[in-house]
């Protein structure tokens, strides 16, 4: 039955589908009006500044907040529907949000991805561990399978972090500040691993970022989001910095001849 | 006859064999008389699962839960002997359960985050079970000074089948949820996008704990219970490398804990709560110390 519903949304329409959507939390409108559709095989990334609801997005995508106004569908589903279990993967921000003082090791932590509802009393089966396998080996983490997560440097917890939400063969891969914590290099590395998850092996990957540079280097289109979205298109056309300033609604300081104490950024609403 | 008694009576041969072998002179009773079986056959099943249940309490970040509750079973003791019931156990089942739902919705629901909510219950229900003492005309005695400090020679029949079927469902709850525990303890985001039922496994886990707990009551005492809850599991993550390796590890030290503890307060003569909570406490020093020094001297340069 499943895979049969996966392809005709695939054909019919987009994997992800956001229409109208507004929501709030402690009474203040953090996302208004959001509008978004993801494709099979498009590798978004979101940015905007610190507080603009990239989180808040990605939670309400993900149902795990309640929206005011709008509707989400994923796979032509609601979200949280149990038919998406298991479709999609989540990628925290590793570095700081995985509890360093539990002794767990990358293998161990990977399998926690392979669990679901239906499996979730059961012993681990032979595809499971094998799911388990391919996606260390997806990552490219087979050298330290038996290391534990918390003496990993930040690129390799990520990559591990990644890994658990490969293991359930998820087609929607949503990361969440990937690259935070994480040094040059891995960073480096990481980006072409979430590339070649896209291109080789067809995943959809929406990212959130607050690296600009980062996200350019990779996906094909960009949404620029600060309470609702203020740019989205093709990673080729992002605006410029000045265009951007415009598209956010922020005025030179300088030429206003405003001094320093004055706020930098006004937000018009 | 219950479930703890036809367990003892298929244990007891094994452990009249090993009787011989068993060093000491008051020690060798726990493995002959029928009494002391029953306390040492209730202090080994307790000690495995809490040695479960302690190994995911702190993954969880939740050491203090267990004394927590373990103070509200004892007000429920309290409650329940003024009460006078026969088996004050059950009140102190009823309020712990009840205290662990509370807690775990004010948590998740963050009326009050951290432990606060945990110390608010503590102290609440230690004081009204005081209180209905002192009001029904008792007071401290050595009957409820046995569940303070544990009393392993109170453990009557009755009470080894109440701890035998807490300890045996226990263990199959722990055994089938551990999955979807460790998912929601370390990525509560990622295991509801998973599907698991995270509230669920919460509450389930919050009323395994609080009936643990309760079971461990007259084997080590209300004061006592962190001792064989945490610190076997806090022993083992010294050592262990891997999540299952530390659940092993958890139960040689909690085992290691309740021999030696017995073995030392039947020969002193001391408080068998008390003397086990000792060990356990040392052995994690010992085993402290030891790693501490272990890895600075082969490995000095390197940052933990």
């Amino acid at each position: 039955m499943e895979p049969k519903i996966v392809q005709e949304s695939e054909q019919t329409g987009p994997i992800l589908e956001v229409e109208n959507m507004t929501v709030f939390r402690s009474g203040k409108p953090i996302l208004r009006d959001i509008d978004l559709k993801v494709f099979k095989g498009e590798f978004v990334g979101i940015v905007g500044p610190n507080g603009s609801g990239k989180s808040t997005l990605l939670l309400s995508i993900l149902g795990l907040l309640k929206i005011q106004k709008g509707t989400v569908r994923i796979f032509n589903r609601p979200p949280a529907s149990i038919y998406l279990f298991g479709k999609i993967g989540w990628v925290s921000q590793a570095a700081s949000n995985l509890p360093r003082d539990i002794k767990i090791t990358v293998q161990e932590l990977v399998q926690l991805g392979t669990i679901n509802t239906r499996n979730m009393l059961r012993f681990i089966s032979k595809e499971r561990r094998e799911c388990v396998e391919r996606a260390i080996q997806m990552v490219d983490l087979q050298d330290v399978r038996t290391s534990e997560v918390g003496r990993l440097s930040g690129g390799q917890r990520q990559r591990a972090v990644i890994a658990r939400a490969l293991a359930s063969d998820a087609e929607l891969i949503i990361l969440d500040e990937p690259l935070v914590g994480i040094d040059r290099e891995s960073r480096n590395s990481l980006l072409k691993l979430l590339d070649n998850l896209c291109h080789e092996q067809g995943k959809t990957i929406l990212m959130v970022s607050h690296d600009l540079a980062a996200i350019r280097q990779t996906s094909h289109r960009m949404v620029f989001l600060e309470e609702t979205i203020r740019y989205d298109g093709d990673t080729a056309n992002f605006p410029d910095l000045s265009e951007l300033a415009d598209l956010r609604g922020i005025h030179q300081v300088h030429e206003h001849k405003h001094s320093h104490s004055k706020k930098p950024r006004q937000v018009e609403e | 006859m219950g479930i703890g008694t036809t367990l003892l009576e298929f244990v007891s041969p094994f452990m009249e064999l090993i009787a011989p072998l068993v060093p000491g002179e008051t020690f060798p009773y726990f493995f002959t008389m029928e009494m002391f079986q029953r306390a040492m056959l209730s202090a080994l099943l307790v000690t495995a699962v809490a040695g479960i249940l302690g190994t995911f309490l702190l993954v969880k970040n939740l050491a203090l839960i267990g004394d927590g509750l373990a103070h509200v079973s004892f007000g429920g003791v309290a409650i329940g002997i003024v009460l006078g019931a026969t088996s004050p156990l059950l009140y102190a089942l009823f309020f712990s359960i009840a205290a662990a739902i509370l807690i775990y919705e004010m948590q998740s629901r963050e009326i009050l985050t951290g432990d606060a909510s945990i110390a608010i219950f503590l102290t609440g229900m230690l004081a009204f079970g005081l209180v209905a003492l002192r009001l029904g005309g008792g007071g401290i005695t050595t009957d409820i000074e046995g569940y303070l400090f544990g009393n392993l020679l109170l453990i009557d029949e009755g009470s080894l089948d109440f701890i035998t079927i807490i300890c045996i469902i226990s263990i199959v709850v722990l055994l089938f949820l551990r999955n979807g525990l460790l998912a929601t303890a370390i990525d509560p985001i990622s295991a509801r996008v998973q599907g698991l039922p995270v509230r669920n496994i919460g509450l389930l886990f919050s009323v395994t704990t609080a009936a643990v707990v309760v079971s461990m009551v007259q084997v080590v005492g209300a004061l006592l219970v962190t001792a064989l809850l945490v610190t076997p599991a806090a022993t083992a993550k010294l050592v262990g490398t891997s999540f299952k390796s530390c659940l092993l590890w958890t139960q040689f030290f909690g085992f290691f804990s309740v021999l030696v503890g017995l073995y030392l307060s039947a020969e002193l003569n001391t408080g068998s709560g008390s003397m086990i909570a000792l060990v356990a406490a040392l052995i994690f020093a010992v085993v402290a110390i030891f790693t501490t020094l272990v890895r600075s001297l082969f490995n000095p340069s390197k940052n933990l």
